[in-house]
């Protein structure tokens, strides 16, 4: 009985020369991993094809949730386009706020570097809500700001709050962190020889700067800008919370289409299409960058 | 003596390995016995509810809180009937939905019925929403309940101005920038349609649907902002809205007992369902039909009865509200006069009178789609 064992393993091993043992070894955990990233991914694609309000997800076939999507008189692109909108503006902008103090951390605060950087991190530890209603109640009429400048005899504060313009301010609020620190891992790549280098042959410093620390710095610049589009594009919090659902963002559409309507496929379709559009711009931007040189294999 | 080898020992290792999930799932199958999940709107799931439940009868009890109706009744109908035990939805569900899907099953009628005698009195045996529709089966009990149609601070509209007005407020061209709409699309649609001057719970005419989306577009263009409970009332304290819709009992007694007062829940006098202006719901808490049912639903259920738990149920965190038991001298007497101002109890009759009860809309989704694409133009 042992020798037969012994000899069925032999067979089997000589059938898979290929496959080193390690890989056979963590085969059990990357099939799991695998189909626990994978099985969620393809039951969203599922439903997406499945008859509309119903819960047959892998027995029926049919186009009827995207031409519903895509049907003129459908007015749900206007969600996808102020998402995209949104997600685009933030990534502007938290690029031109965050460049700066990635500079700073690594070239201009020294000791103090660590702090400032932890001061960043810290608000990830508390919930994106509470963060947020916190930013309602400085916001709201007789709270912080209206209140604090009507106690300092001021007429009071402005009216932002349950605007679209707030919604951008939440957004670069909470999105900050993921733009500073790829940002800052990007800047910190720059090897200080070269600008040296470049100023010992006369560049100016706006030269230095475009020349050789921007681009140096540029594989960081885009996984930031990449994270926080990709965020972005999917933000819901903000314009529930502090917008008041002044605009209505594509994950609110998917959430009602899985609630209030309890259309999952529809949701589905949403979903999908919106995975397409977000992994489509992902994809091409990383196409246009060199992941060795992220890593340091130059 | 049988003599164990380091092959034998890893055969007997490589048995246990096997044997073990096997064991253990044998002990989970038998552990129904001790084992309830609950599928609720929250207050049912708060620990002061469920703890003393737990430790008197050793069990394992989950609950999962939702807020809405629909979601709940789908994660039944997408297959977790042999997941839950209790399910606890607004009062059309049980009779019109799930009793006919068969997603629940009756309740003895003989144990349960008693207990809606000592409830207030419109609770009393046959309840026609704890009924099946051919009235021979008990499909759930009642307990929380309550009017909800709009809320409003008396310090700008009075009780009598907001009642007399009704749903008229929000065509009112002055208020538009001065009301909230809670993020509850069901109720909304309801309350569009009551805007509109029309009954929500039948069928449609085009030339209804044509109002109805006009009047979503007018709402949500005049609606100062969208959103939860917590920030409408929180909106309304601070003076940056006046009234929001839906709104009743449920979702502003919490800032009625943290102080508020001058924020009210209001019942229309009048109003196109039958003349009604008012819309109310009434939970219905039922026990799924699993095939593994613990028994420790019609426990729970008779738990939740007690003078003592029913009042813990109607002030759980979150929301707090009457409930039916409230007819039962013993549980009436351990409501604080503080608690029955926070639940607008010196009115509750009338406006229970002035409320037609929440019932499901035939056309729901055609309605849904259109205020959707109403709340788009709002950017």
């Amino acid at each position: 009985m042992a020798a037969m064992t012994h000899t069925e393993t032999d067979g089997k091993q000589g059938l898979l020369p290929a496959i080193p043992a390690g890989l056979r070894a963590a085969a059990p955990v990357t099939i799991l991993l695998v189909l626990g990233f994978l099985a969620p991914l393809l039951t969203v694609a599922a439903y997406a094809f499945a008859t509309p309000r119903s819960f047959d997800v892998f027995r029926s076939f049919t186009l009827a949730n995207f031409s519903a999507i895509f049907d003129p008189s459908n007015t749900v692109w206007m969600s996808f386009a102020w998402s995209l909108a949104y997600a685009s503006a933030t990534v502007v902008l938290l690029a031109a706020i965050a460049y700066p103090i990635a500079y700073g951390l690594n070239r201009m605060f020294g000791k103090w570097s660590g702090l400032v950087g932890v001061l960043f991190v810290f608000p990830l530890f508390v919930s994106e809500n509470v963060r947020l209603y916190g930013w309602v109640l400085f916001f709201i009429k007789n709270g912080v700001l209206d209140g604090g400048l009507k106690w300092l005899g001021f007429s009071g504060g402005p009216e932002v709050l349950y605007t679209p313009g707030i919604i951008l301010f939440g957004m670069i609020y909470v999105y900050l962190p993921f733009m500073l620190f790829p940002m800052s891992l990007g800047i910190a790549m720059i090897p200080r020889d070269l600008v040296d280098a470049a100023r010992d042959l006369g560049a100016s410093r706006f030269m230095i700067w475009r020349e050789v620390e921007l681009p140096l710095a540029m594989p960081g610049i885009l996984i930031g800008m990449l994270l926080t589009f990709v965020l972005g594009a999917g933000a819901i919090a903000e314009a529930k919370i502090l917008g008041g659902q002044s605009v209505i963002p594509i994950a609110q559409d998917i959430e009602v289409a899985f609630t209030y309507a309890q259309n999952w496929p529809l949701g589905s379709a949403l979903a999908l299409l919106l995975v397409a559009i977000v992994s489509g711009l992902a994809l091409y931007v990383l196409s246009k960058l060199d992941l060795d040189r992220i890593l340091g294999k130059r | 003596m049988m003599k164990i080898s380091r092959r034998n020992m890893m055969q007997m290792m490589g048995a246990a390995a096997f044997a073990g999930p096997l064991a253990s799932a044998t002990r989970a199958f038998a552990a129904r016995e001790k084992e309830l999940n609950i599928l609720c709107w929250e207050g049912y799931n708060s620990a002061e509810v469920l703890d003393p439940f737990r430790s008197s009868q050793g069990a394992r009890v989950k609950a999962e809180s939702l807020t809405n109706d629909p979601t709940m009744i789908n994660r039944l109908r997408a297959g977790e009937t042999r997941i839950w035990d209790l399910i606890n939805v607004n009062n059309p569900w049980a009779r019109k939905v799930m009793a006919p899907a068969g997603l629940i099953k009756p309740l003895p009628r003989a144990e349960f019925e008693p207990y809606f005698d000592t409830m207030l009195p419109e609770f009393k045996a046959p309840y026609r929403w704890a009924m099946s529709d051919d009235g021979k089966d008990l499909l759930g009990m009642a307990q929380r309940f309550g009017p909800y149609s709009f809320v409003v601070n008396t310090d700008k509209i009075s009780k009598a101005t907001a009642e007399e007005q009704g749903w008229d407020l929000f065509n009112d061209a002055s208020l538009a920038g001065k009301y909230g709409v809670q993020e509850s699309d069901d109720w909304n649609v309801f309350n569009i349609f009551l805007v509109a001057g029309i009954n929500p719970f039948k069928e449609h005419t085009e030339e209804e649907f044509k109002a109805f989306a006009e009047t979503a577009e007018k709402i949500f263009k005049g609606a100062k902002m969208v959103g939860d409970m917590a920030s409408l009332n929180q909106a309304l304290v601070s003076g940056e809205i006046d009234l929001y819709m839906t709104g009743g009992t449920y979702s502003v007694s919490p800032a009625r007992a943290d102080g508020y007062p001058n924020l009210r829940a209001i019942t229309p006098l009048k109003g196109p369902i039958d003349g009604k202006g008012g819309i109310s719901w009434i939970e219905i808490t039922s026990t799924v039909n699993n095939p593994e049912l613990s028994p420790l639903a019609i426990e729970f259920l008779k738990y939740v009865q007690d003078p003592e738990v029913s009042h813990t149920v109607a002030f759980a965190e979150g929301t707090f509200n009457p409930v039916s038991q409230m007819g039962d001298p013993k549980c009436f007497e351990l409501f604080t006069k503080e608690e029955l101002e926070a639940i607008q109890w010196d009115t509750l009759e009338e406006d229970m009178a002035r409320s037609a009860e929440y019932d499901i809309l035939p056309d729901y989704d055609k309605a849904l789609e259109l205020m959707t694409a109403a709340k788009r133009l709002r950017g």
